[in-house]
């Protein structure tokens, strides 16, 4: 299990830090991958992008496609549906966020720990997991405080807190995921069954609040197959290439057999 | 003293003859278009949702659509190939879904009767390139139904039958030994593209130190 710190962000109307997000390897040649996932529970938003309206009337729980957008640096910011952001504060807004070209990221709405509405842009790993194998990275975005995934009742990601991810590569298959509190066996979300189809990676979100409740929303990240590693089909050589069959080793040792009887008659008969 | 002449030429000319007429009535190891080629080019790194526009003029923002986020069962996938066959060729077997060994190969049925369908693509029919392969032979079973692979030719009919009793036809157009290590993976699996289906056994030398084959056999055929 692989672990990484989300990109921290900055939260609320006055926050200004540069987010910088990774570049993918397979960068298109100036663009990046968007999607938005809302995950503040009760309140529907637009969402701007440098003061443009990218999408209207959001709501909780949904997600966007990916959005391919032109490399280059974002403003962005979440309003309530409907409201003029020349008069109104933002729900949430993020400055100066640098979208590099070729990066593959999804930018969450969701609640901090203490329950403040925020902006946090992760990263999306979308690099090929071994045939066979999915790739799962659940992100903690409810305000909540740290907590235990589980799949199958297992522990696999402990002590994940707001804003953080896990990264899991687990073979093909439906699991069922639960979230409790960190070290306990309350459960806050779940259980649900994620099927987790081979070659693909999956974003999971733990949202909301206790208020609202908790959820889970799903994303599917892209195509991460690989091929495997080649076929082994065959193991006795009755069907090797590589010399004449027996077959016709016969058949030409019958013929070297009767050319030698006739020949030793014929050098019999001369003598 | 002429009959000894006649047993003579004979003799020799069956001696030689028998290894040459194999030779030449034997089918060359490759036959039709380049097994790449015929899988099209490979396809890079995309999306599941083929969803990314085109850059949009600067300025002016790409339409956004949006989908609801809550877990989801899958769809039913589609029917799984349950039988392939070759008519006129030998080659017909009972076809099992199938995935990965422990070492990352592709699993295969233990028995040479019986062909395995990679069940992490697609099924044949759905883009990209099914693969149905099998064993050519094993050291307890003898030669398996795929021995006859070897000799397919460009243009013969595959019929592949599915769990719903659905065939689809399929026409060959290549027919390749392909050194295993030079094997082109990516294409043969691929998730995308136009529909392909790919047959796979080994071939060429055996080679008794390792156990197993130089080569595999490689059929691809398109939809017919």
């Amino acid at each position: 299990m692989t672990r990484s710190r989300s990109l921290a962000l900055a939260a609320g109307a006055t926050g200004a830090f540069a987010v910088v997000l990774a570049a993918g390897p397979a960068a298109a040649a100036d663009t990046a991958s968007v999607s938005v996932l809302h995950g503040v529970p009760g309140v529907t938003v637009d969402v701007y992008a440098n003061g443009e309206e990218l999408l209207s009337d959001f709501a909780p729980g949904t997600l966007t496609d990916p959005v391919s957008l032109p490399a280059g640096s974002y403003d962005l910011a979440i309003y309530p549906a409907g409201s003029d952001p020349a008069s109104t504060q933002p729900a949430a807004s993020a400055t100066g966020v640098q979208v590099p070209a070729g990066a593959n990221a999804t930018v969450v709405a969701h609640l901090t720990e203490g329950g403040t509405p925020t902006l946090t842009p992760f990263v999306n790993d979308v690099t090929p997991v071994p045939a066979g194998q999915a790739r799962v990275t659940v992100r903690h975005a409810a305000a909540a405080p740290a907590v235990d995934v589980r799949a199958g009742g297992q522990v696999v990601a402990p002590g994940l807190t707001n804003p953080n991810e896990a990264t899991l590569t687990v073979p093909a298959g439906t699991i069922s995921a639960d979230v409790v509190l960190a070290g306990t066996e309350t459960v806050a979300i779940g259980p649900a069954d994620l099927p987790l189809a081979e070659g693909t990676a999956t974003a999971v979100y733990a949202w909301g609040s206790s208020e609202a409740g908790y959820q889970l929303a799903v994303q599917e990240l892209g195509n991460a197959s690989s091929a495997p590693g080649g076929v082994p089909a065959g193991s006795a050589g009755l069907a090797d290439d590589a010399g004449l069959p027996m077959s016709v080793l016969a058949v030409s040792a019958l013929g070297l057999t009767g050319a030698a009887v006739a020949g030793r008659r014929l050098v019999l008969g001369r003598r | 003293m002429r009959r000894a002449v006649v047993g003579l030429v004979a003799g020799l000319a069956v001696a030689g003859g028998a290894p040459a007429a194999w030779a030449v009535a034997r089918p060359p190891s490759s036959a039709g278009v380049p097994v790449t080629q015929a899988l099209g080019s490979p396809v890079g790194d995309v999306l599941l949702r083929p969803v990314l526009a085109p850059q949009p003029p600067a300025g002016v923002l790409p339409p956004v659509t949006v989908r609801d986020a809550a877990p989801a069962a899958v769809p039913d996938p589609a029917a799984a190939p349950v039988a392939v066959s070759v008519p006129g060729s030998g080659v017909t077997a009972a076809v099992d879904p199938v995935g990965v060994t422990g070492d990352g190969l592709m699993e295969l049925p233990a028995d040479v009767d019986r062909v395995g369908w990679y069940r992490f693509g697609p099924v044949p029919g759905q883009p990209g390139s099914a693969v149905l392969a099998g064993h050519v032979d094993g050291v307890e079973q003898g030669l398996g139904p795929l021995a006859a692979l070897r000799s397919v030719e460009p243009g013969q009919t595959v019929e592949v039958t599915d769990a719903a009793g659905t065939v689809t036809r399929w026409r060959v157009v290549s027919r390749e030994l392909v050194e295993k290590q030079a094997l082109p993976l990516a294409a043969l699996f691929a998730r995308n593209g136009d529909p392909r289906l790919v047959l796979l056994t080994c071939g060429g030398p055996f080679l008794p130190e390792l156990g197993s084959y130089r080569d595999n056999v490689v059929v691809v055929a398109v939809p017919a």
